[in-house]
């Protein structure tokens, strides 16, 4: 299994860290071992299916890009700041969801879901470790990293809904 | 008799005593224009918001004074009746009579009260004017002559059809419309002002001004011979079609639409039905072609693309892994929509023209599609979108918990599938009314009374559900719970007891994409013996194969074809609703535009190879 | 003059030659030409002379579908269109079997008889004109406008009013209508004094008009006469009354007539009709607010509106005589044959050439006028 901010291994990491750019690297590293994860899966499923998890992979790059840019920033945190002000709420339409085990063929639905649950269980870390952190630009960091996710989480269930609930026509 | 009595009073002297005018101030009227009535008809003024480019102005003007020109910049939406074309007015031609402001279906245009207009010789075009509302000047002049209730002459209800009342209806299978009778035709058919947007509209291009106006002539045979020039699911298509045609209708814009629909139901009823294969086979190229094309899937993309196909000479073979043909017409829709013998009447009619079709023959396991490929000219797959797929919350694996699609199949077979005293469908479409409805039926007909009720995420406008159905379904008693999204399936005991729901708050975002989000505090639990899952639907596309499924190109999920209807493999075609989503008359269209580019394919391939 | 009405005289006598009246000619509205051949001031013969202003409306509206030619009709009769309107609707409506509603066929009769009034005045100044008084037909042409303006009111045309419509009419009255009708009835009444001193207690124009232009009522019965040159030979016959349409059975009026035959029996009876038009007006005003209800029939889309195979004739009284429509359908949506019976063609072609013949030039003009023909409806 990778190591990614869904692990209990993954939030340990990340508590240890006390500046915002180490948060932001190992922040991003899980994003690339979640690209790393669709990229290897994509060739796995049916051809019909792949471009989701390529979307997916292709998602995750361009999260690994943001976090990248704005680690390299010297105003990080005001930009973190302005970026928390409208943080993204959650819509728990996908949390009554199995969360499946993708198994030899997974389907588009399966997928979907998986990546749902991925984004969800990043977001509930991401809020815990805000919540417990004392305010402080690290603790807005990772409100800022939980409203990424949520916002991720998001679009993945307007997709969801989109393929499953209305007609589909796949 | 005359009140005169001019011999006695008459004297060379009375008309002196109109000298008395001369004492009294003269009458002078100013040099700028008189303000003009309140009813005046001067120049047009055109509300080009409201305008559709409909053109009825046109076909109403007694002078052919008015065009109707293209405007490049202006937004055509087919689907929506609206036409980037606007009328421009002659004024050489014009006589200001206003029967294009009555008749206007929208209420667009009106007559101002600005009446001079005059220039030199070299500006004459300036009486060609495309009017806005602005005038033709510019001015600020108001409205003169403007629609009133009073002088529409636009008919905007339409005739009532007879259906089967609710008491009528609930324990039975009945086909609830009654069809119009021949007067009833006749004047539904009357309303109709010719725009044509309803042709623009419909994915086949149906010629619906053309037998609307040959009904109301009372030439139905002609009009059954339209309708079969862009659709051989007539009898289906004048029942259960979408009617995007009266979506468009410009009558709809402050009225109801024509019901195109079932004026098309009326002309097939009308004709026998040896006579309509007569009409259908008009066209027919008598020589065989020698080449042949297999068409999987007995539905309306392939069964029109068979039809075509027949026509042009080809030796069609349909294989069909269900036991009727029909695809999802029939083994979706039930019968008190969509009674069988009308499908077996059109898919009759197809067959007539030289289509084989071989029932309960599955690719994959009777016969693959590799030996079609090597034993015909030309593979077309036309799978439709027969499976159904589920919620996947927690309790959703329970064997009470069924898919829709499954059982409307089943309930078309005449199956046993365990009606329950009570049931809670999940989904907003016509699927989830459908089976809702045919559960509904199934209690009273078991059990004496119904328990159905529909829960969907969206909220009742935004349905995807015929809103007929929506009424129909209320009607039946059937209970419809909107804006509620599906939390759990209740299972006590290993029995299902029924579904836990959460209220739907969220909703639309700036895209228009719908974007759910659940109210933990406002929880439900709809007790059910069965819960039924009414969502989307995806193709079976198992029968291609690994190899082939990952030769061909794909797009988002669906299988990739060029505007032609082709794959990326050039002996292999897709069509309908595996292609375009679910549609019966897109269906349709996409079987004649796969089976013209089969066509031109088979030809070329002749023309090389003779 | 067109080629075929004209046959030059070869050698005429030095005391003969030939006059043309017109085209364009103040004794008669619009484009209509009279040659005749005087010996000396007498008339020896005439010959009538239309077709100038012939646009071929029964040909064009047997193109054109039943509701587009209620553009075309009044355009037949220009001085006194609404009657045009309203028998072409009445023939459409038989043919359809179309009930008009109470309150469209009082709105009716409102129009007939403002349009009559119009009309008359309209020929009055003419009429004076003829033998050279020109006030009144200044006074007439104005005061005709004020009725005018009432039309512009209601329908939105002023001469071309377009308002009748098969089914009933195009629009409601206006708020406060009927009182601006009444206002311009009371208006006309009292200029009625100042006509009379003007015109037709004039012993100039009594004299002129005397004797001149006499026919008899043997005669006006075989020509065809009607209307006010028929009612002028004693004959009180009235479409209105004889054979009454919408609502002129529930009315109250006379229908006057004058013995003589002669130009001056006719203006007379002109003279009393527009008194009598007055009084039906004043019934009209006082009962129409108490008339509720709809203003037009339904009526199918205009576009897909085919009228029973079938003909009919219906006729109306005129400000000119009587008038009528035949009207054929075949079935479809347009006439097959549409006729149009109007008086002005026997008054001036076959009527007007008797009555000149004999009369001395400077009567010609003023028997043209008392006939009160119509161009535009002689042509169509």
């Amino acid at each position: 299994m990778t190591q990614h901010e869904g692990t209990v291994h993954g939030i340990a990491r990340l508590r240890d860290k006390t500046t915002l750019r180490e948060i932001l690297e190992v922040a991003t590293s899980f994003e690339a071992s979640a690209r790393d994860f669709y990229t290897d899966l994509a060739p796995k499923v049916s051809k019909r299916i792949r471009y989701l998890v390529e979307e997916l992979a292709a998602e995750e790059q361009r999260h690994f890009d943001l976090f990248n840019d704005l680690a390299q920033r010297t105003d990080l945190h005001e930009q973190i700041q302005q970026e928390i002000d409208t943080p993204a709420s959650d819509s728990q339409f996908s949390d009554c969801l199995h969360l499946p085990h993708l198994g030899e063929a997974p389907d588009d639905q399966e997928v979907l879901q998986y990546a749902m649950g991925r984004e969800h269980t990043a977001m509930v870390h991401y809020g815990e470790l805000a919540e417990t952190t004392p305010p402080g630009p690290i603790c807005d960091l990772f409100h800022y990293l939980a409203s990424e996710e949520t916002k991720h989480k998001l679009e993945l269930e307007k997709l969801y809904y989109q393929l499953v609930h209305r007609g589909g026509g796949v | 008799m005359s009140d005169i009595d001019y011999k006695q009073r008459g004297s060379l002297l009375n008309p002196l005593r109109s000298l008395g005018f001369f004492g009294r101030p003269p009458v002078t009227q100013p040099l700028e224009p008189r303000p003009a009535s309140i009813n005046y008809r001067g120049f047009h003024l055109n509300d080009w918001e409201k305008c559709v480019g409909c053109g009825t102005c046109q076909k109403v003007c007694d002078n052919a004074a008015i065009s109707m020109v293209h405007i490049p910049d202006l937004p055509a939406d087919p689907a929506k009746g609206v036409r980037p074309e606007r009328p421009a007015i002659d004024y050489g031609r014009c006589c200001w009579c206003g029967l294009c402001v009555d008749i206007c279906p929208t209420g667009a245009l009106a007559l101002s009260r600005e009446y001079v207009h005059t220039c030199v010789d070299a500006d004459l075009s300036s009486y060609f004017i495309l009017p806005d509302s602005h005038g033709i000047h510019g001015q600020p002049y108001e409205k003169g002559w403007a629609k009133t209730a009073d002088a529409d002459l636009i008919s905007l209800l339409r005739e009532p059809m007879p259906e089967l009342e609710p008491e009528q209806r609930i324990e039975n299978f009945d086909e609830i419309v009654g069809g119009y009778d021949p007067q009833q035709a006749l004047l539904e058919a009357s309303r109709c002002v010719q725009c044509g947007m309803c042709h623009d509209a419909c994915p086949t291009h149906m010629h619906a001004p053309q037998y609307i106006r040959a009904i109301w002539e009372g030439k139905l045979e002609e009009a059954v011979g339209w309708i079969y020039q862009t659709n051989p699911f007539a009898h289906i298509c004048g029942r259960v079609c979408t009617r995007r045609c009266e979506t468009a209708c410009s009558i709809g814009h402050r009225g109801e639409p024509i019901a195109i629909r079932w004026l098309k139901r009326y002309a097939m009823d009308a004709i026998p039905h040896e006579r309509v294969k007569q009409i259908a086979a008009a066209g027919r190229c008598e020589t065989p072609s020698g080449q042949r094309v297999a068409i999987v899937g007995a539905g309306p993309a392939g069964l029109t693309c068979a039809f075509d196909l027949a026509k042009q000479g080809h030796a069609v073979t349909v294989f069909e892994a269900l036991s009727q043909p029909g695809g999802m017409t029939r083994w979706g829709i039930p019968e008190y929509r969509l009674p069988y013998d009308r499908i077996d009447r059109d898919i009759d009619v197809i067959q007539s023209l030289g289509v084989e079709i071989r029932c309960n023959t599955r690719i994959g396991s009777d016969i693959t599609l590799e030996e079609l490929h090597q034993q015909y000219d030309a593979v077309l797959i036309a799978l439709g979108l027969q499976m159904g797929r589920g919620t996947r919350i927690p309790g959703s694996d329970h064997p009470q918990v069924r898919r829709a699609v499954d059982l409307l199949r089943q309930a078309t077979a005449g199956e046993e599938f365990g009606t329950p005293q009570s049931a809670v469908v999940i989904g907003g479409g016509n699927v989830a009314m459908d089976i809702a409805r045919t559960l509904a039926r199934l209690q009273r007909q078991r059990f004496g009374t119904a328990q159905v009720t529909i829960t969907a995420l969206e909220e009742l406008s935004h349905f995807l559900a015929d809103p007929v159905e929506i009424k129909e379904a209320h009607e039946e008693g059937i209970t419809i719970l909107p804006a509620r999204g599906p939390r759990e399936v209740v299972v006590e005991d290993g029995n299902l007891v029924g579904l836990a729901t959460w209220r739907v708050t969220s909703i639309f975002d700036e895209q228009g994409r719908f974007s759910p989000t659940y109210d933990q505090e406002d929880a439900q639990i709809h007790t059910a013996e069965m819960v039924v899952e009414a969502i989307g639907q995806m193709s079976d596309t198992g029968l291609l194969g690994d190899e082939l499924t990952e030769r061909l190109a794909w797009n988002r999920g669906r299988l990739q074809v060029d505007s032609d209807g082709r794959t990326s493999e050039a002996w292999l075609w897709a069509a309908g609703d595996m292609v375009r989503g679910p549609d019966v008359v897109s269906a349709v269209a996409d079987g004649h535009r796969v089976a013209a580019s089969i066509h031109a394919a088979l030809s070329a391939a002749k023309e090389q190879n003779p | 003059m067109r080629p075929e009405n004209y046959q030059a005289v070869s050698h005429p006598p030095s005391h003969e030659y030939e006059v043309f009246f017109g085209p364009n000619h103040p004794g008669i509205e619009g484009n209509y030409a009279l040659k005749v051949r005087l010996h000396g001031d007498e008339v020896t013969a005439a010959r009538a002379d239309g077709g100038y202003l012939h646009r071929g409306f029964e040909k064009l509206m047997e193109g054109r579908l039943w509701i587009q030619n209620i553009a075309l009709v009044p355009r037949i009769c220009v001085p006194d269109p609404v009657p045009m309107e309203v028998c072409y609707s009445l023939a459409i409506e038989a043919l359809g079997g179309l009930e008009v509603p109470e309150r469209a066929q009082w709105i009716r009769v409102m129009q007939l008889e403002l349009s009559r009034i119009a009309a008359h005045l309209f020929t009055f100044g003419g009429n004076a004109a003829t033998t050279g008084m020109y006030t009144p037909m200044f006074w007439g042409i104005a005061d005709r406008d004020l009725i005018l303006d009432l039309f512009e009111e209601l329908s939105g045309g002023r001469v071309y009013h377009i308002y009748n419509i098969p089914g009933g009419v195009r629009r409601d009255l206006p708020e406060g209508y009927l009182k601006r009708v009444s206002d311009t009835l009371d208006y006309i009444e009292s200029r009625l004094p100042d006509y009379d001193n003007l015109m037709f207690t004039n012993q100039v124009f009594v004299r002129r008009a005397t004797g001149v232009g006499i026919m008899t009522q043997e005669q006006a019965l075989d020509w065809g006469v009607t209307g006010p040159n028929l009612r002028a030979t004693g004959l009180p016959f009235d479409v209105r009354r004889d054979d009454p349409y919408l609502i002129y059975d529930q009315l109250e009026f006379d229908v006057p007539v004058e013995e003589a035959g002669d130009a001056w029996a006719r203006t007379l009876v002109r003279r009393a009709e527009l008194k009598q038009s007055l009084r039906i007006l004043r019934q009209v005003v006082a009962r129409l607010p108490e008339i509720d209800g709809p203003i037009r029939a339904p009526i199918p889309n205009p576009l897909a509106w085919n009228l029973p195979l079938g003909d009919v004739y219906t006729r109306v009284e005129s400000s000119k005589g009587e008038l009528a429509y035949y009207v054929v359908s075949n079935g479809g949506d347009k006439p097959w044959r549409v006729h149009v019976r109007g008086p002005s063609a026997m008054h001036a072609v076959q009527v007007l050439e008797h009555l000149v013949t004999g009369a001395r030039i400077e009567d010609v003009a003023q028997i043209m006028f008392s006939l009160d023909a119509c161009p535009p409806e002689v042509d169509r």
